[in-house]
């Protein structure tokens, strides 16, 4: 099941989306160099130096590394470069179509590095165990845990430190937030190095649960992510958490019943119906538009 | 001098909205800036709180020279602004938006100063969990004010801070004015109820296209009212 990888990369794209109204499509490219950077260091370079037990942690480490600079990357020339030249760059469609080219330029360059087919990691992390008839992977569970209790810390950081409360007086009205002594360009970079960090952890989660990456991972988990975090309601944490489980639970119950070719359709078909009843998702505010976080 | 504005300039594309402007604020003063809708008031005041570029000319507070500096730093020389409009952020609480106003401000001494702004305002104080969305406007000034305060702002820029209240609610912000001077703190008040601000105001002025076209010390500008109204378009 893929929900806690949806769950942490649908908040990451929450938090563009909610603090900068900034719908940031490097994300799926952004998870994408987590698996396959730490893919590259684990089957290339470690053995070479780095042996057994701390060959793993540290080509994640690494991984992750690389998720939160590309991100930061992807701050400096579509969020910035424009907010600097054009004034309110949250006011322009502009950053998400360079975020789209950053999106395309990151795929093949690592198509460039490592070739287009999916790579195997020289190990696979199996441990399941049983409840019952029911099989639980053991990494899955521990997915879920670790992927809830990183957007909890990062909820907590929004909810109670002043950085926090400058993030969200941000996503309220920069105007306020700067009025009140926030320096908005300082501050940004850290909702790209946050939603970074979260990417690079549903690379990790995605790589110990299923082993393979390739250049393209990313599209599908990027665009299931969308999906849930509309689902879930645009611009709330709670809600894209909520959207990613149900996506994740949607899939797992499409196989189960009608085989896998329905899944897309499932998903999507669910979010068009929801999004019709109720515009602003399962647990959305009714303020559609910027500052909802 | 607290504040001295010396020829400054404030252009948006082509709208050149404030023009070779000068003015002072002096420490413990009140200085009122009149004028009709579009003359540049709020220019001025976004201007001199770093949320505009200034084209050209100077603007020192308290022996600093503020011109090229950020919001963030002239919050830090104690420089405040009350935004038209108020700008309450809704979507928290009273007491984050309080915080909020302390931003800058390191040490423990933020809490003991929000806690005088609940017993100056108690009306904040027993709503300081709740949104600050279902705030009156009333109580929504009050909280832009107090927000303000927080900084312990040695200089307070009150944009239209009337507007949209009642009779009521008007006198006691013009009371509330007075006392913050009394406080030691000085006031650029731009205001469109002229009676009023020139009754709590040491001096005033009267901009027109951006330029200060009358000046002097409030009492005689009371006085010479018609002349003021002649420069606002509106009726004595």
């Amino acid at each position: 099941m893929l929900g806690s990888i949806y769950v942490t990369v649908a908040v990451a794209f929450t938090l563009t989306i909610g603090i900068l109204n900034f719908l940031n499509f490097t994300i799926p490219a952004i998870f994408m160099i987590t698996g396959v950077i730490a893919w590259a260091v684990a089957a290339h370079w470690l053995p070479l130096g780095v042996d057994g037990g701390l060959a793993w942690p540290l080509a994640f480490i690494i991984g992750i590394v690389a998720a939160v600079l590309a991100s930061l990357i992807v701050e400096r020339f579509t969020f910035r470069y424009l907010r600097i030249r054009h004034g309110d760059a949250t006011e322009h469609a502009i950053p998400l179509v360079s975020s789209l080219g950053f999106l395309i330029i990151f795929e093949n360059l690592v198509l460039i590095a490592f070739g287009s087919e999916a790579q195997a990691f020289p190990e696979k992390f199996k441990s399941d165990f049983y409840i019952g008839e029911i099989i639980i992977g053991l990494p899955q569970l521990m997915s879920l845990a670790i992927s809830l209790l990183v957007v909890a810390f990062l909820s907590w950081i929004l909810k109670t430190t002043n950085t926090g409360r400058a993030l969200r007086a941000i996503a309220e009205n920069p105007d306020t937030a700067s009025l009140l002594g926030v320096d908005v360009r300082r501050i940004v970079p850290l909702v790209f190095l946050f939603s970074g960090l979260l990417c690079g952890v549903a690379g990790v989660l995605f790589v110990v649960n299923y082993s393979d990456v390739s250049p393209y991972m990313g599209e599908e988990v990027g665009t299931k992510a969308i999906a849930a975090m509309v689902l879930g309601g645009l611009g709330s944490i709670w809600g894209a958490i909520a959207g990613g489980l149900l996506v994740g639970l949607l899939e797992a119950l499409s196989i189960h019943f009608f085989g896998a070719d329905t899944v897309d359709v499932a998903v999507w078909g669910t979010l068009l119906i929801v999004l019709i009843l109720k515009p602003s998702g399962l647990f959305g505010a009714s303020r559609i538009g910027k500052g909802k976080l | 001098m607290l504040l001295e504005i010396n020829n400054l300039d404030v252009r948006y594309g082509r709208n050149h909205a404030v023009k070779a402007m000068n003015l002072n604020v002096d420490d413990n003063e009140i200085v009122a800036v009149l004028g009709a809708n579009g003359a540049g008031k709020s220019s001025l005041l976004k201007a001199l709180h770093g949320l505009v570029p200034v084209h050209a000319g100077s603007i020192v507070f308290s022996g600093d020279d503020l011109t090229m500096k950020s919001s963030a730093e002239r919050v830090d020389s104690r420089l405040a602004l009350v935004p038209e409009g108020r700008q309450i952020l809704v979507s928290m609480t009273v007491h984050e938006n309080l915080l909020l106003g302390g931003y800058r401000r390191q040490g423990s001494t933020l809490l003991d100063d929000i806690e005088s702004i609940y017993e100056r305002f108690p009306n904040l104080g027993e709503r300081k969990d709740s949104q600050a969305s279902v705030l009156s406007g009333g109580e929504q000034q009050m909280l832009a004010i107090g927000r303000a305060l927080v900084a312990r702002p040695r200089l307070i820029m009150l944009d239209e801070p009337s507007l949209g209240l009642s009779p009521i609610l008007v006198d006691q912000l013009f009371e509330l004015i007075k006392n913050l001077r009394g406080e030691g703190i000085s006031i650029l008040l731009v205001e469109q109820n002229i009676k009023k601000a020139l009754e709590v105001a040491t001096r005033g002025c009267v901009m027109e296209l951006g330029s200060v076209v009358l000046e002097g010390a409030s009492d005689s500008l009371a006085k010479d009212s018609g002349l003021v109204h002649a420069y606002l378009g509106t009726q004595n």
